[in-house]
């Protein structure tokens, strides 16, 4: 018997009806559905045992006290530690971001050695670490020739880098400026020494000049409970809230009274209402109280008008609430946390001494006992050291950059950044690709916060002593990456030198026994706390005569840089998830807007909708116009973070970087470099 | 045109014919027989590989230890699954080679002194997307839903879905509804796919 094609059909047809009575079709269909769900970019869920565990996530520049939740030991969530007197189960925006920032795509994955222009190559951290060896050797020896410049205030690992430095005969070691320098700066100048402290959560009125202490200055969190905790629900508010500065910010809008009062006019804010106070009757024992008395009666309520704008009603109700606190206490400050001078600092500090709050609204903290035999203390801030190697009168062969962003921070960004690429050697300690480490020959990458030990001792603001530190949540990091004080002690033990310690683990414990603190109760989201000293300050008198007040002409305007913390800070670009609440008002597309009020805007000759370049020194800024009458008289607010070159495809390109046209000038009196208040031309394009 | 009709006619019954020459409806039955028999024989051997456990584990020496399936398949404090121990739970007796099965000389050498988790297979991984309460399941016997490894000497063969990746004993929505539906208990998406 043949097959035919005939037969051949049926075979085929019976296969066919046959398969439907298998799985062959079914099962098929079923799993292809499933097949389809598993494209290999489709996240994958870590599963395991959820935990909470306390770190310190310095993210943000004061540090915040979290508890990391992870799954299966990968961190995914971050919640405020409620066990921890100081953040009281809050966090701060960034802090808030910090598990999705541990696996940005903008972090330094491994050591890489610069090539070329922009171009990286991967090398292995044995490599890595003899460049750096070799480097300093060549320069040992050489005061000046190797400087360090370090964005973290409140770390033990300065102790580290200076006592490195000191270790190899230089002294050039630099803070990122920031209100602590200035303000122990002004403390000196009122004739007491070390670091300021205010007691916002004893105090029943809080006067801000200046500083936003809700959003960006001193240690936000504990700030935000504090006002928190005067406003009860359903009861009465406890504490008044002013804010005096050039925008209404995050802190102003939730103030009881806010009192627009431009960059440049503060100290004569300030002193105007020491004139007040002293004419309502108040007095101090202060020794310099006549000389002081003197100089407040210059700044009138008409010449305080003439400065800021303000009317004489306001300056008295103002006076009035002073006058019925019973202990008020007065913080002045940079409305974005740096640039301001030692003197904005003294002339709001001279209020807490006339109202008789030093010791308890303001408070001294003494100095702490260090870690580090070796280590020293920076007398200048990085704006000033970079200043120096512009003009030649510095000129190291090597920096050591940590946890710092300069050629993206400072004021005339990119004359910094410019300044920064001719250093001949500059190696970046940073988590991230930030502007400074694309500048670098050498990049070595830092743990993120949750895969390291580090320490914060007295973030600027806490009114008493405070320590916090934390050790990694992670077991292992997500990418190739050694703590930079690590990698230092390594190198200082390859260079001959004994810093005393071979890990920043044994660095922190140090430290903690120093204080006499327990480590382990710190590590489990503890906090250790002193006593503020003793001792008292003058008014700052002799100072304060060399006050001045900038005037801006119609062709110029004040700048008043805006922090708002959820868009990232000096060494952190936007994280991702807080790009989602940048407004419309804030950046349109790619363009940055700046803010103005009507006023102020018709005195430029802009409308709403321009676009605009703002222009200062040899920086410039595109913008679009935005009005808005929260901003001060003859001020234009910009608002900070965006404008990034490096980082990541969520914030390169977008807006423009207000640093660049910050221009620097020398304040009076103090030799300090002061850029709050700067000025700029405003030009339609 | 009669003519014409008449030829077709023709060559039709020749057709006819032919085809009952090549057997009516039994190539019919040989298709559909084949077919049938290749779909539950052949294509389950196509569709799935085999594997087998990283590391022989014998459920039946640890439970003549004693041993129940919740001496190492626990609750956490906070009422979730551990699934599989890990090496911290198998490491408080298997630190170090206590026996002489050749097998924990590998779980020791090759894993537990090496701080490296055993990649075992799960038999039945749920996909991402499906929230599974064991607490919630807590009444029933592991054996109703799992393998009856407890008796086994040899962990079963692994059998892995070359199409979906999971493994064959997976269970699928379609047996989570029918449960659901037996013993009462809701079939609202949100039940499973939070």
């Amino acid at each position: 018997m043949g097959l035919d094609r005939r037969g051949f059909v049926k075979i085929v047809v019976g296969g066919v009806a046959g398969t439907l009575f298998t799985p062959v079709i079914w099962q098929s269909l079923d799993d292809v559905s499933i097949w389809s769900q598993n494209w290999p970019w489709i996240p994958r869920l870590n599963k395991g045992e959820v935990k909470a565990k306390a770190a310190l996530s310095k993210l943000c520049p004061a540090g915040c006290a979290v508890k990391v939740k992870t799954v299966g030991g990968l961190p995914f969530a971050v919640v405020g530690n409620t066990a921890n007197p100081m953040s009281k189960g809050g966090v701060c925006p960034v802090c808030a971001a910090g598990a999705q920032l541990m696996y940005s795509p903008a972090r330094v994955k491994s050591p890489l050695k610069k090539v070329g222009e922009g171009k990286f190559e991967a090398i292995k951290w044995e490599d890595a670490e003899a460049l750096l060896v070799e480097k300093l050797t060549a320069l040992k020896g050489q005061n000046g020739k190797i400087a360090a410049i370090n964005g973290d205030e409140t770390g033990s690992a300065g102790e580290v880098i200076s006592g490195l430095l000191a270790g190899l005969g230089n002294s050039g070691y630099y803070m990122m400026p920031g209100e602590k320098f200035v303000a122990e700066k002004g403390v000196k100048l009122m004739g007491g020494s070390g670091q300021p402290g205010f007691d916002i959560a004893g105090a029943d009125l809080v006067l801000m000049i200046g500083a936003d202490a809700l959003d960006s200055w001193g240690t936000t969190v504990a700030n935000q409970k504090a006002f928190a905790a005067t406003r009860p629900t359903g009861a009465a508010a406890t504490a008044k809230f002013v804010y005096a500065g050039p925008v209404l910010n995050h802190s102003a809008a939730v103030s009881d009274k806010f009192l627009p009062v431009p960059p440049q006019a503060t100290a004569a804010f300030a002193l105007g209402l020491a004139n007040l106070l002293i004419n309502a009757g108040a007095v101090s024992s202060a020794s310099d109280f006549a000389e002081y008395k003197a100089l407040a009666a210059k700044y009138t309520v008409e010449e305080v008008e003439k400065a800021t704008g303000l009317k004489a009603e306001s300056m008295k109700a103002l006076v009035d609430l002073i006058k019925a606190a019973k202990s008020p206490v007065v913080i002045a400050g940079a409305s974005f946390g740096q640039g301001a001078g030692a003197l904005d600092f003294v002339a709001g500090a001279s209020l807490n001494v006339l109202l008789g709050r030093v010791g308890s609204g303001m408070t001294l903290l003494p100095a702490a006992p260090k870690a580090v035999a070796g280590a020293t203390s920076s007398d200048k801030d990085a704006a000033s050291f970079l200043a120096e190697v512009a003009t030649g009168k510095a000129a190291p062969g090597a920096l050591i950059v940590y946890e710092a962003n300069p050629a993206y921070a400072l004021p005339q960004a990119d004359d910094m950044a410019k300044t920064l690429g001719n250093i001949a050697f500059k190696v970046s300690f940073s988590t991230y690709m930030d502007e400074t480490a694309a500048l670098c020959d050498l990049i070595l990458p830092a743990p993120h916060p949750y895969e390291r030990f580090d320490d914060a001792l007295n973030p600027y603001g806490v009114a008493k002593p405070t320590y916090l530190a934390g050790k990694p949540v992670v077991k292992k990091p997500v990418q190739d990456c050694k703590d930079p004080v690590d990698v230092l002690l390594g190198a200082a033990s390859k260079l001959g030198l004994s810093l005393g310690f071979d890990t920043y683990a044994d660095v922190i414990q140090a430290k903690a026994k120093a204080l006499g603190a327990d480590f382990d109760a710190l590590a489990a989201g503890g906090i250790w706390t002193g006593e503020a000293k003793g001792g008292s300050l003058n008014l700052g008198a002799s100072a304060l005569a060399k006050v001045a007040v900038a005037k801006t002409d119609d062709k110029t305007l004040a700048v008043a840089p805006v922090s708002n913390q959820a868009n990232g800070s000096a060494t952190l670009a936007t994280p991702p998830a807080n790009l989602l609440t940048v407004r419309e008002t804030e950046l349109s597309g790619k363009d940055l807007i700046v803010q103005m009020n009507a006023a102020t805007a018709k005195k430029a000759g802009v409308a709403e909708g321009n676009k605009v370049k703002l222009s200062a020194g040899k920086g410039e800024l595109k913008a679009r116009v935005h009005l808005n009458e929260g901003v001060a008289p003859g001020t234009v607010a910009v608002l900070l973070g965006f404008g990034r070159s490096a980082w990541d495809e969520f914030t390169k390109g977008k807006g423009d970087n207000v640093y660049k046209i910050l221009t620097v000038s020398d304040e009076a009196g103090t030799g300090l470099k002061v850029w709050a208040g700067s000025t700029v031309t405003v030009a339609k394009v | 045109m009669d003519q014409k009709l008449q030829e077709l006619w023709g060559e039709v019954m020749e057709e006819k014919k032919q085809c009952k020459g090549c057997g009516g409806a039994l190539p019919f039955l040989i298709g559909f027989v084949a077919a049938v028999i290749a779909g539950w024989v052949l294509f389950p051997n196509l569709l799935y590989s085999k594997k087998v456990q990283p590391v022989r584990f014998s459920h039946k020496v640890h439970q003549e230890q004693g041993m129940e399936c919740a001496s190492c398949h626990v609750f956490r404090d906070d009422g979730s699954y551990a699934g599989l121990p890990n090496n911290d739970k198998c490491m408080e007796c298997h630190a170090d080679v206590v026996g002489s099965d050749p097998a924990e000389k590998i779980y020791v050498e090759q894993y537990a002194q090496k701080g490296k988790e055993v990649p075992w297979l799960i038999y039945q991984n749920q996909p991402d997307n499906v929230f599974f309460s064991h607490k919630a399941h807590e009444s029933f016997e592991c054996k109703e839903c799992h393998l009856e490894v407890g008796k086994m000497d040899t962990p079963p063969v692994y059998y892995e879905n070359r199409l979906s990746g999971y493994s064959k004993q997976t269970m699928k929505m379609w047996q989570c509804e029918r449960c659901h539906a037996e013993n009462g208990v809701s079939n609202a998406c949100h039940v499973c796919h939070k």
